[in-house]
């Protein structure tokens, strides 16, 4: 059975945030937004750039609440959030106009057909009728959905109910997209089109927030990443840079006598950091931080009288990133 | 399903106005009622049974000229308010209700539209369905009377057209608050449409009982609030024992109080509590 001991040398410290984006399309500062006594966002502060950014974040950590407060939807009891320079209580209506959103949960009107309810949202977005029906077809065209989209939408399966919530966020042609869990109950082909669907959009030089739990799919799409919990950001940056965090990470399994083992990670623990030490099958599995080389590992080795049987790079995942990010707040 | 090979082309159009754009809310309601044959049947016999004979028969009956208190009298009418409280209910069952229980209300609200511009347009539409049946037919009755009179005192008819006018918004609009309150309370268009019809039809019978005690008791009732206040548009008098204040007073409070719930509702799930 393997065990597992977490020194907690991995610590958030040494994955958290990176460099800031720099200059935000969307600009949250400080923000407080309570529902009665409980903070569901507290002191809030992060910059979102252009192109595809990973918004990540436990359930009830504040995704949705972000949201709600970019699109004026909620008066934040502190601080601000900007749109493109646009302040989101004053000109509420305006970010509304530059913004599409993908909910997560089914929120379509099941009596229309998927082409009337995609030409009615157009039209609810400022289009005029002669805009709004060719542009429908346009956009059901770019989203898959071919003689679907006469049928009620009372009767579309949860792959195609997701395209159409696509398509009725992108009709008035929005410049900032959220996408809330956009690959939520498809299937794997469906989940491949739609990550697709989303790097055709952001192609065209357009602002896409998405949210999502399936971290391989933001990893996938994604550039950068903010991760919310209790309502913080607790980190943002590239998705590159927070994952090369790692670089100086190995692993490494030595086989040996117990006895020789044992001091050999005593004395590796003197000299360098170690992350984890897990056991199976007479071998130990040793994460270590080396920023150093590797002779001095092999020297100890040697010493100890234990066998180093591999030692690589160990390369953080999205998902270490996210966990280690989500424990520091807890 | 697979995709087309296909970029994402960008919209190069002109938006309309902020303002005006609840109107495709209403619209919308307006097409969804008349693709309703249930709505259509209605409608049909209730315009046949609240005007249709009265027209045929007024029109070719010797008169002199239409008079207020001829069209107190025909809009005073049960089977006129009948037909508006079903209408209502039909209209107003799934205003709000269905967009709550398939939280489509967060769509709209995510598009440059307030919640005041969504009750709105949802107001407007059911004003504009209803008007097929409250305000357009007394206006045909009213203009059929005056098309088809003796007298030459045409200038008299026409004011009673223009309070026949203001008696039909009235009509119109008098009871969609209501419609709308039971609609924003529960999340099934089968309750917001029989919560309606019975909101009425209680108050009614409640109105009966007590009014025995004390005339003013009828206002409870919206129907009566109604007719009375068709008397004070035609110019009727109303019975000496009815207090005129509290008539507004009963009018104001079946709108007014019953909007604002339901904006509060929109308000309250729009922001997701």
């Amino acid at each position: 059975m393997a065990e597992r001991s977490d020194t907690g040398a991995s610590s958030p410290e040494s994955i958290k945030q990176t460099a800031p984006f720099g200059k935000g399309n969307i600009v949250s500062e400080d923000l407080v937004v309570r529902y009665g006594h409980v903070t569901a966002l507290d002191h809030f502060s992060v910059e979102v750039p252009k192109g595809v950014v990973g918004l990540l974040g436990p359930n009830g950590a504040g995704k949705s609440t972000f949201i709600k407060a970019v699109l004026g939807l909620l008066k934040p009891q502190q601080g601000k959030v900007t749109v493109e320079g646009l302040d989101s209580i004053q000109d509420r209506l305006s970010i509304r106009d530059r913004i599409g959103y993908m909910p997560e949960h089914d929120c379509l009107i099941e009596s229309m057909t998927g082409v009337e309810l995609v030409s009615y949202m157009g039209r609810i977005a400022g289009m005029s009728k002669d805009d709004s029906i060719p542009r429908s077809h346009e956009v059901l065209d770019f989203v898959g959905l071919t003689e679907q989209r006469y049928r009620p939408i009372s009767t579309y399966s949860t792959g195609m109910k997701q395209r159409i919530k696509l398509a009725q966020a992108i009709v008035h042609d929005p410049s900032i997209i959220f996408l809330d869990e956009p690959t939520s109950g498809m299937d794997p082909q469906g989940r491949e089109e739609m990550l697709e669907l989303i790097g055709r959009i952001a192609a065209s030089d357009k602002s896409i927030l998405l949210s999502s739990h399936i971290l391989h799919d933001v990893e996938k799409v994604c550039k950068k990443v903010v991760i919310i919990s209790n309502g913080k950001a607790v980190t943002q940056g590239d998705i590159d840079a927070l994952l090369a965090q790692g670089d100086e990470r190995k692993r490494m399994v030595v086989r040996g006598q117990p006895e020789a083992l044992r001091l050999f990670i005593v004395q590796l623990s003197k000299e360098l950091e170690v992350s984890s030490v897990s056991e199976e099958f007479k071998q130990f599995t040793v994460v270590i931080v080396n920023p150093k080389g590797s002779s001095r590992i092999f020297e100890l080795a040697q010493s100890s009288g234990v066998q180093i049987r591999s030692y690589l790079p160990e390369r953080f995942t999205l998902e270490d990133v996210f966990i280690d990010a989500v424990k520091e707040v807890k | 399903m697979g995709l087309n090979p296909i970029e994402y082309r960008p919209w190069k159009g002109q938006r309309s106005e902020h303002v005006r754009r609840f109107l495709v809310i209403a619209d919308s309601i307006l097409r969804h009622s008349l693709r309703s044959k249930w709505f259509l049947a209605v409608l049909i016999i209730g315009f046949f049974l609240a005007f249709g004979l009265n027209i045929i028969f007024l029109s070719i009956t010797p008169h002199e000229s239409l008079t207020g208190e001829q069209m107190a009298s025909l809009l005073n009418n049960g089977i006129f308010y009948i037909f508006i409280v079903i209408l209502v209910s039909m209209i107003c069952s799934d205003l709000l209700a269905e967009d709550m229980r398939s939280s489509s209300l967060v769509l709209y609200l995510s598009r440059a539209l307030r919640p005041v511009g969504y009750v709105l347009g949802k107001f407007a539409g059911a004003f504009e369905t209803l008007a097929i049946f409250a305000l357009l037919p007394p206006i045909i009755l009213a203009v059929s009377i005056t098309a088809t009179q003796s007298g030459s005192d045409y200038l008299s008819s026409a004011e009673v057209i223009l309070e026949t006018v203001l008696a039909g918004f009235l009509a119109t609009v008098f009871l969609i608050p209501i419609g709308m309150m039971i609609s924003s309370l529960t999340r099934r268009r089968t309750y917001a449409a029989v919560g309606t019809f019975m909101f009425v039809f209680v108050l009614g019978i409640v109105a009966s009982i007590f009014s025995q005690f004390d005339p003013n008791w009828q206002l409870i009732d919206p129907g009566n609030v109604l007719f009375y206040s068709f008397d004070v548009i035609f110019g009727v008098s109303l019975p000496q024992d009815i207090d005129a204040w509290l008539l507004l007073g009963m009018a104001l409070l079946f709108t007014i109080p019953p909007m604002a719930l339901a904006y509060y509702q929109v308000l309250r799930k729009g922001v997701g509590k």
